[in-house]
């Protein structure tokens, strides 16, 4: 069954109509195309759909898209600013944090809403914090390094 | 080597676009009038199928198509084409939990869904089988139509281990047994086919070798080879696990012949876990004898590895092991007997190490068990056995470059070995191992060469066409780095193109750690000839000679003898070149192993690895009494790397491979009920966390290699080579538990810690 949904993604307002049973998840990547937000396992086990809802990180497959009715929602296409990478992406790129990227944008979002609640989180609570977020990569080393260097830039 | 660009720490030339979620994989792919395809798979493990009825599901409104053995071509297909066993649907039985029965294509994936679940199949169950040894009995069932489960076997032979034995002053025997795990890649296997009227079949897909796989589905649709075509996006993930053709790519295919439309198969997670394919599980009876003054001697081993239900890359995993068996170090007397057994459970692949590290964790084990015998230091048994440059071990290999004792010496020292070992106290103690590993890939297909094509616009950009396979691993980035470095660029100004196997030359692939060093060298070679042709055009454009010219900051630089310095940008040049000199500037280069003509893998089997590297890891480890939980404290992994073409990236290669050792070693393991996969989720299967990861210290010895790109060696999956052997040896110092069997799960630590 279909009912009209009115939600915010990255500051603009959409009016949609979608099934009842349909996540957040398969709005923003199925519905609005907005595919750096990726599918990783649809459980809530990885981390890679992370994004922002009011103001808190949620793992958007285990989001209903009508839970979200009437919410903000921020995506990784919402972090840079006329065309310069946040603060968070720059630090990312430049400690090697990345390697295939099918992570990365869960793991930004999810270091977005780390600094926000604590902007001085000490490593273990980077750790325990960024722990909803999988990586088969980079084995975490460069991720906390490039953590560190935003917290400790001041920048978030 | 520091040039201006090579082994600097430069940042991958993808990690904006996935910084910023815009660098699409397939997962992300959506093709005009798309539909969604969906696998029927066998719910049992070993089953004649009595009778399948698809009407209820054609019937389904938004189904577009229903495909079973009826629909498609049932030739047998195999990676090897000789132990071909798997057609693309079952028709007769099945033999795993997760085999293809049959496919449907619907208008979106629910319909998709429900559609399957209609699908009828009445199966007559059979007995099963999923151990190994069990399968090798002789009233085992037989999964195929063969005289035994035994797929295939290999034999290595040299000097006379049996003779050898007897002179040894101490001898042990072992069993060791390393499990099934997943590769976890966080992009599921997923592919969109499209066969267009014209005849003409693309693939989008997230393929490690598009080129064989190109030739792995033309195979088993038979369809001339010119009308399939692979395009690849970028890679969540590939580990060994994407080499391979899946079955959902000739299903896709022949969905989207049926209804015209492109068609998209997408694993579920659980699918992944279920039919994705496990690294090879090993069992290995090892058997070691060395002299009192430590050095070895004679070493056998019978290695039962775990095909699953059909075949995959089992024989080139039993080589591939076979060679390293045989040339960690110079031992004398060898003998290596490996086979793969079928089980009714998932097959097999490729993963990361190829059949090493298993074996490198049994062996390295046992030369623990045979120091202590001994009486010796194990950092000092690695020692004394270690090879040195130039050597020519006995079984044939030439090691021309060999930094095992620097990495000895710096894992040891970085752990702080001498004050950590045998120290006996809080259940802490420090491990050691040592590993070979090609740093060049294989040469097993005969061919192990490559093209690229190199143009010069009249903007100043440089592009290049390069097969190399980029999967997360960092080769484009270090293909564009080669061309910055030699043609005097920035990155900026180089661009890489890839992914399309319309547009590549022919290549194997990245796996066995070759990305760098074939397809580096050919990239290379490439920028070299397109070196000589630019200086030639400024030479002739600033009326100089081509020795007076330098290529710097994008400019081509003449500075000679009494004369002014002149300069010319990249651009203005290229742009030269198409209006003055008629000739555009653009250039192939190749680089080509050279493949002795007799070689016979048989006897030369050593002769299949162009390079090795070597590496050594040391770590700590704390055991807790109450829990049995195994926690690392530390490692240090000293890893030759030949020339370490960019620090930041080797170090992320390394980094990830540990972690993944340390998962392989510690906590992942499938689940099995009857041969379904019950811990078919991130939940209950356990992969390692941002809490488990130690403090990593990589240190890369730069020891140079005769062939490699500016002396590289390939370090792509070392890593993870030695880990478990090393936390193995070191949960040993701690607690006097000597393991012979991973995962070391923290029940197995408890229990074992009781018994004690």
């Amino acid at each position: 069954m279909k009912r009209e949904l009115n939600i915010t993604i990255n500051g603009q307002p959409y009016n949609l109509f979608v099934s009842t049973h349909r996540t957040l998840l398969e709005v923003i990547r199925d519905d609005l195309d907005l595919t750096g937000t990726k599918v990783g396992c649809e459980m809530g086990e990885c981390g890679a759909c992370t994004v922002i809802m009011d103001g808190r990180t949620v793992n958007s497959c285990l989001v209903l898209a009508h839970e979200a009715e009437g919410c903000e929602v921020q995506t990784i296409e919402d972090l840079t600013e006329d065309g310069k990478l946040h603060p968070i992406q720059e630090s990312f790129v430049e400690h090697g944090a990345i390697q295939c990227g099918f992570c990365t944008s869960g793991m930004i979002m999810s270091t977005k809403g780390l600094l926000e609640k604590n902007p001085n989180p000490g490593e273990d609570e980077i750790r325990s914090e960024m722990r909803g977020n999988l990586c088969r990569c980079t084995g975490y080393v460069k991720i906390v390094e490039a953590i560190e260097a935003v917290r400790d830039g001041g920048d978030k | 080597m520091k040039g201006n660009i090579i082994g600097k720490r430069i940042p991958r030339i993808d990690s904006v676009p996935k910084a910023t979620g815009t660098a699409e994989y397939t997962v992300d792919l959506k093709l005009p009038g798309m539909i969604y395809g969906k696998i029927l798979r066998s719910p049992l493990p070993h089953a004649r199928i009595k009778s399948l009825d698809v009407s209820a599901a054609e019937a389904l409104p938004g189904v577009c198509a229903v495909i079973t053995a009826a629909d498609v071509p049932m030739g047998k297909f195999s990676f090897f084409q000789w132990l071909a066993d798997k057609t693309i649907f079952s028709s007769d039985k099945v033999r795993y939990v997760g085999d293809e029965v049959a496919a449907v294509a619907a208008i979106d994936a629910d319909t998709a869904e429900k559609a399957i679940e209609l699908i009828q199949v009445d199966y007559d169950p059979l007995p099963a089988v999923f151990e190994t040894e069990e399968a090798m009995t002789a009233d085992a069932p037989l999964i195929h139509d063969q005289e035994s489960n035994i797929g295939f076997k290999v034999e290595r032979h040299f000097g006379d281990p049996d003779n050898a034995f007897e002179s040894c002053d101490f001898v042990v025997e072992g069993c060791y047994k390393t499990d099934r795990v997943a590769h976890c890649c966080l992009e599921v296997s997923n592919c969109v086919a499209s066969w267009t009227p014209e005849g003409r079949l693309s693939i989008w897909t997230n393929a490690q070798a598009p080129h064989t796989q190109r030739q792995e589905v033309a195979r088993i649709l038979e369809i001339p080879l010119q009308d399939v075509r692979i395009i690849n996006s970028h890679m969540g993930g590939g580990f060994g696990s994407k080499l391979v053709m899946d079955m959902k790519l000739p299903i896709a295919a022949v969905l989207s012949k049926k209804t015209g439309r492109p068609v998209k198969i997408q694993n579920t997670r659980a699918e992944e876990f279920s039919t994705a394919k496990t690294r090879y599980g090993y069992t290995m009876y090892v058997k070691t004898g060395a002299k009192k003054d430590g050095t070895l001697q004679a070493r056998t081993v019978r290695v039962i590895a775990d095909n699953g239900a059909y075949h995959d890359k089992g024989p080139a995993t039993l080589n591939f092991s076979s060679m390293m068996f045989a040339t960690l170090y110079n031992i004398p007397n060898i003998h290596y007997e490996g086979m793969v057994v079928y089980t009714n459970k998932q097959m097999s692949t490729a993963f990361r190490g190829f059949g090493n590290p298993q074996l490198t964790f049994a062996c390295e084990v046992q030369l623990d068990e045979l120091a202590e015998k001994i009486g010796m230091d194990p950092v000092e048994i690695r020692r004394i056995n270690a090879n040195t440059p130039g050597q020519k071990l006995q079984c044939g290999a030439v090691v021309p470059t060999c930094g095992l004792r620097e990495c000895i010496e710096v894992a040891a020292q970085n752990i702080a070995w001498k004050e950590k070992y045998n120290r006996k106290d809080k259940l802490r103690g420090v491990g050691v191992a040592n590993m070979v590993h090609t740093a060049a890939g294989g040469r097993y297909y005969g061919y192990n060469a490559t093209d690229s094509f190199i143009k010069v616009a009249d903007d100043g950009t440089v592009s290049i066409v390069t097969p190399g396979l980029e999967m997360g691993q960092g080769v484009h980035t270090v293909v564009a780095m080669i061309v910055a470095e030699e043609l005097g660029l920035d990155m900026k100004s180089v661009k890489v193109l890839s992914n399309d196997t319309d547009l590549t030359p022919y290549d194997l692939g990245s796996w066995g750690s070759r990305a760098t060093f074939v397809v580096g060298n050919a990239a290379l070679a490439t920028a070299r000839e397109a070196r000589v042709v630019i200086i030639e055009t400024a030479a002739k454009m600033l009326d100089t000679k081509p020795e007076f010219i330098d290529l710097e900051n994008g400019m081509a630089v003449a500075r000679g003898p009494g004369m002014p310095e002149k300069s010319v940008s990249m651009g203005k040049l290229a742009a030269y070149a198409i209006n003055n000199m008629k000739a555009p500037i653009s250039v192939k280069g190749q680089w080509a192993d050279d493949i002795p003509e007799d070689w016979d893998i048989k006897t030369e089997f050593v002769k299949n690895v162009r390079s090795f590297a070597f590496a050594t890891q040391t770590c700590e480890v704390e055991i807790d009494k109450d829990t049995g939980e195994v926690k690392v404290l530390k490692f240090v992994a000293a890893h030759e790397t030949g020339t370490t073409m960019n620090e930041m990236l080797a170090e992320g290669q390394i980094e990830g491979a540990v972690m993944q050792g340390i998962g392989f070693t510690l906590m992942e393991s499938m689940t099995l009920d009857n041969g379904r996969v019950v811990n078919d989720g991130f939940l209950d299967y356990k992969l390692p966390t941002f809490g488990e990861q130690p403090e990593i210290d990589v240190q890369l010895i730069e020891t140079g290699d005769p062939h490699g790109p500016y002396g590289a060696k390939g370090i792509g999956e070392a890593g993870l080579v030695p880990t478990a052997a090393a936390l193995a040896n070191a949960i040993y110092n701690a607690s006097g538990i000597r393991v012979t069997e991973l995962p070391i799960t923290r029940e197995f630590m408890l229990n074992a810690l009781r018994e004690k």
